[in-house]
């Protein structure tokens, strides 16, 4: 059946060819497209994933099946798209870690700026200065000057190297100029158990974990690094609006495919992107999250390729001023 | 009672035909493929979770929950028939179950199992019901330090899980804690004995582990024999338990439900200990400690029952902070996400329905695994009938298909010929594989706390006396210790005694 | 004379944790060891492989003047058989596709036995397969492809 499939596909090709280019582009995809998600199932990029997956099979007209291939903060996933078939049924969809381990990872199989070709931005998760609910600063400013005044003791929570509150939480720390105590968890969880206990002080996390317990009034947020207040969270000022003016941090996430994945497919790819960003329904997910689907102009593949560049270049400097790797 | 008006609402939501439908469904398939080799609770449910993204929510919950049950139920079948745990609480029931259908009572061991489970999870259910906001405030104190002793006390348990030499299983212990610590170090990022292998970063996984030591060297085992061994097990006798047996199950079912639910409640990693603390126990206060370890009844119906109010109650930091107390737990909270509910402190106010419909359904769920294993425990002891030669090819295909299916890494698969081998040479050498599993799982805990109670208090060391709750572990431990060589204290003293005399 | 006597399973089993314990303390030693009070990532491995050590070193003591059972028969021919088989999956199944590298592991699997005749192994790892497929690729919808890029022309 396989064979048959593969000779019904060739001739299918064949024949199309002759007509012309643009023909292909209509047989493209002819079969299930894989989105490898380089995180276990159940995190909040699997769940963007499979979101946007089932949005873009409707518009394919193909599934688009997530896979999920965790491990080495997502550099597993990435290295396996990396060297995968360029047919265009193979993607990635990934998040700011594709950007920080280019510099997190000393020793990667496979080259950010060069394995890839971009199919575009998903979306930009805002992130949440957030502390343990007794501490007493009222607003960003006070919260600042209550760590530097007590350096030593305030400890700051991150989910891991390499996670979204690991990077959160160095750019936090360089731009109040204070090293404050890093304490490391293994995932968000256990991180925002100790926080709601009481047990830590301060985390910078995404708004798709903190924003219902803010509601809830178990944490107590002082910052968000949108450039806007969230509509969400709208009691809670901006990070510029508290006094850290260019605070602005989010994790954005893009769907890659591998290098020399042919043009065509690409901007079928691209369209389909598109087309499942303005779906309701994925809108409306992705608000309960805390955030929303990119712009139509984001969703490019010009627009993802400048944005890896440019946060290649702004974290490399705060990675190695902290000086922590991860291999 | 407003807690009896929550529970009415609950049972309405939940025995909605359709819900009803779902849970069946859910309970179904996740025994059907949680009882497959080397497919633990965990890659079912990650298999599984997909097919439930297209219901309503409610439905979709219950359905996943219904799902993990069935899968832990599924794995324990698994477990004692064939000796093949898919999770670490299953490595426990490993014990005593396998030797029991080896002695040709696999029945009896499943029954005690189904009915251990169900009377721990209509316990834990009403617990969760009555009692989840004021223990989620206790689990909440838990610190870094209070982990670090809950540990301690795990460890010091552990010497109970051997019942051969106690130096032997000190050492698998030591050699499980450092498997545990394979991949990269939290605070640093530096890998560790990974060797250059950066599959590896993230820890070797649990079923390979798990599949490799008990499971595969047992088939080895087996396969050494062939030409003297006709058969494998005993005459199956009776499929129920007998009299005598349900005298024996009633303690340890007791206990070992009180036990799962208090430590289940523990976000961070209390319900790991739930079996090994439960068999501990048991052994320790049962006048034929020597029948453990050959088959002992209390040493399936304990652990099992701990087990699954573990299992339940882990449902409490779910349910009241929206925080996911294991991997099944996050899984859930994807679930939940894609279903448009966001977990958090006020799930339970905001879609009443919703929360206290999971609740009911946990109960329901627990009672159809019951009314759908009973009779099944016929058709798997059958599966036991198959001559051996023929279960084991399939035994390896599906635990290849389930390691692989969680990760999709192909080094898990390699591990598993690696840990097949060593567990090998382990059984060969008469060490035993069970305390090297509980090390295995407690090493990253106990070392991740430790440094993270030494940040925390500024490198004071005293803190895990000062903390009431810390302290108090550590005297728990501290009497575990000397409980379990006090026998052997005795009988030294009345040897000099003799001598003296 | 005395011939010296000692229970060979402990000798080997303790010379085992004893080389084990060696290679994680070697490996520890290399990383950071910190101090007690702020450990690094090689502190409390280093201890815990010192502890194997120990163990180790008292079970080879132990071992040493008195008989025990030997080691008995081992399954060579399933430890050729049975180990390879997964092997052989994490291979193959991402280059042959899930069908055939399914097949052909159960297929290796099943010779691990000498009771096992050759058409039984075929059959066996025929039906194997077919209901693996049907469950997990056709019934779960499992992300393996069926047939990899190895049989593609």
């Amino acid at each position: 059946m396989k064979i048959l499939n593969a000779i019904l596909g060739a001739t299918a090709l064949a024949a199309a060819s002759l007509v012309s280019v643009a023909a292909i582009a209509q047989t493209y995809p002819e079969r299930t497209i894989t989105m490898i998600v380089p995180f276990a199932a159940g995190g909040p990029t699997d769940t963007v994933a499979r979101l946007v997956a089932e949005s873009m099979s409707n518009d394919l007209g193909q599934q688009v099946i997530v896979e999920n291939v965790g491990g080495a903060g997502g550099t597993l996933g990435a290295a396996r798209v990396a060297s995968a078939d360029a047919d265009g049924y193979t993607i990635l969809l990934h998040h700011i870690g594709m950007a920080t381990s280019a510099t997190l990872y000393r020793k990667l199989p496979y080259d950010t700026l060069n394995a890839f070709e971009y199919v575009g931005l998903v979306t930009d998760v805002p992130m949440t200065i957030v502390t343990r609910k007794d501490l007493e600063p009222t607003d960003l400013k006070g919260l600042i000057e209550y760590a530097k005044a007590n350096k030593d003791t305030v400890t700051v929570a991150n989910a891991g190297i390499g996670a979204a509150s690991h990077l959160c939480g160095m750019l936090f720390m360089s731009a109040i100029e204070t090293p404050l105590v890093t304490v490391p968890y293994k995932g968000t969880g256990p991180a925002m158990t100790d926080l709601l206990g009481g047990q830590v002080d301060i985390m910078c996390d995404q708004t798709t974990n903190t924003t219902k317990q803010i509601q809830g009034g178990t944490i107590k947020a002082y910052a968000v690094t949108s450039p806007e207040r969230l509509d969400v969270l709208k009691d809670v000022p901006t990070a510029a609006e508290g006094g850290l003016a260019d605070f602005q941090v989010g994790i954005w996430h893009g769907v890659y495919a591998p290098k020399g994945t042919p043009a065509d497919a690409m901007a079928r790819l691209t369209k389909s992107l598109q087309v499942a960003l303005k779906d309701e329904n994925v809108a409306a997910r992705f608000a309960e999250l805390g955030t929303e689907p990119s712009p139509e102009n984001d969703a490019t593949s010009d627009a993802l390729k400048a944005k890896l560049e440019s946060e290649i270049a702004r974290w490399k400097p705060v990675i190695e001023a902290a000086g922590q790797y991860a291999d | 009672m407003e807690f009896l008006s929550n529970l009415a609402l609950g049972f309405s939501t939940a025995t909605s035909i359709e819900n009803l439908f779902f849970c069946l469904i859910g309970v179904l398939l996740g025994t059907l493929i949680g009882v497959l080799p080397g497919i633990g609770a965990t890659a079912t449910i990650a298999m599984l979770l997909p097919i439930t993204f297209q219901l309503e929510p409610v439905s979709s919950l219950i359905m996943l929950a219904g799902i993990y049950y069935g899968a832990q139920y599924g794995g324990s079948t698994t477990a004692i028939l064939i000796n093949m745990p898919g999770e670490s609480s299953s490595a426990v029931t490993a014990i005593d179950g396998y030797q029991m259908a080896r002695k040709g009572r696999a029945g009896a061991a499943l029954s005690i199992a189904a009915i251990g489970s169900f009377f721990a999870g209509t316990v834990s259910t009403f617990l969760v019901a009555i009692f989840a906001p004021p223990l989620t405030e206790i689990a909440l104190r838990f610190g870094a330090a209070e982990y670090f002793s809950l540990m301690i006390v795990g460890l010091v348990s552990s010497i109970a899980l051997a019942h051969g030499s106690v130096i032997k299983a000190l050492a698998m212990v030591a050699l499980g804690l450092l498997l545990g610590l394979v991949g990269t170090d939290i605070y640093t990022g530096t890998p560790r004995f990974t060797l250059g292998i950066r599959e590896y970063s993230d820890g070797l996984n649990f079923v390979a582990v798990a599949v490799g030591v008990f499971g595969i060297a047992e088939i080895l085992r087996n396969l050494e024999g062939e030409k003297t061994r006709s058969l494998l097990m005993a005459k199956v006798s009776g499929l129920l338990p007998s009299k005598d047996d349900v005298k024996q199950m009633i303690g340890p079912i007791l206990r070992g439900t009180a036990i799962g639910s208090a430590l289940g409640i523990l976000p961070g990693g209390g319900a790991i200990l739930a079996s090994f603390a439960s068999y501990t126990v048991e052994k320790r206060i049962s006048d034929r400690p020597e029948e453990f370890g050959h088959g002992a009844v209390a040493g399936v119906a304990g652990p099992e029952s701990a087990n699954n109010a573990g299992a339940q109650t882990s449902f409490i930091p779910l349910l009241t902070l929206g925080i996911p107390a294991n991997p099944v737990m996050a899984l859930m909270i994807g679930a939940m996400i894609i279903q448009g509910i966001v977990p958090g402190p006020n799930v339970a106010i905001e879609q009443p329905a919703l929360f206290w419909g999971i609740i009911a359904s946990m109960w329901i769920g627990n009672l159809m695994l019951v009314v759908l294993n009973l009779p099944l425990i016929g058709l798997w002891v059958k599966l036991l009938t198959i001559p051996y030669y023929v279960l084991f090819p399939i035994i390896m295909a599906f635990c290849s298909i389930g390691v692989y299916s969680v990760n999709s890494n192909v080094y898990d698969l390699y591990a598993v010929a690696f840990f097949g081998l060593i567990g090998y040479v382990l059984v060969k050498l008469r060490c035993e594989p069970a305390p090297l599993l509980l090390g295995f799982v407690l090493g990253p805990l106990l070392e991740e706390n430790l440094r993270r109670a030494m940040i925390l208090s500024r490198g004071d060391p005293t803190t895990f006396v000062t903390r009431p709750i810390s302290a108090t572990l550590l005297f728990i431990a501290f009497v575990v210790l000397v409980v379990v060589f006090l026998p052997s204290v005795r009988a030294k003293r009345d040897k000099v005694f003799q001598e003296e005399d | 004379m005395k011939s010296l006597k000692f229970d060979s399973t402990n000798l080997i089993c303790g010379l085992l944790f004893i080389g084990l314990g060696i290679f994680f303390a070697l490996q520890a030693f290399s990383l950071d060891l910190g101090t007690a009070f702020r450990m690094g990532p090689g502190y409390f491995p280093f201890v815990l492989a010192c502890a194997l050590i120990l163990f180790g070193a008292i079970i080879f003591f132990q071992s040493i003047r008195v008989t025990g059972e030997g080691i008995g028969p081992i399954a060579w021919r399933g430890i050729m058989f049975i180990l390879p088989a997964p092997i052989f999956f994490g291979l193959t199944v991402r280059g042959l596709g899930f069908v055939p590298s399914l097949f052909l592991t159960a297929l290796i699997a099943a010779f691990a036995s000498g009771r096992m005749r050759p058409l039984t192994a075929l059959v066996l790892a025929t039906g194997l397969t077919i209901f693996s497929v049907l469950v997990f690729s056709y019934g779960l919808g499992l992300p393996f492809r069926r047939f990899g890029p190895w049989l593609e022309f």
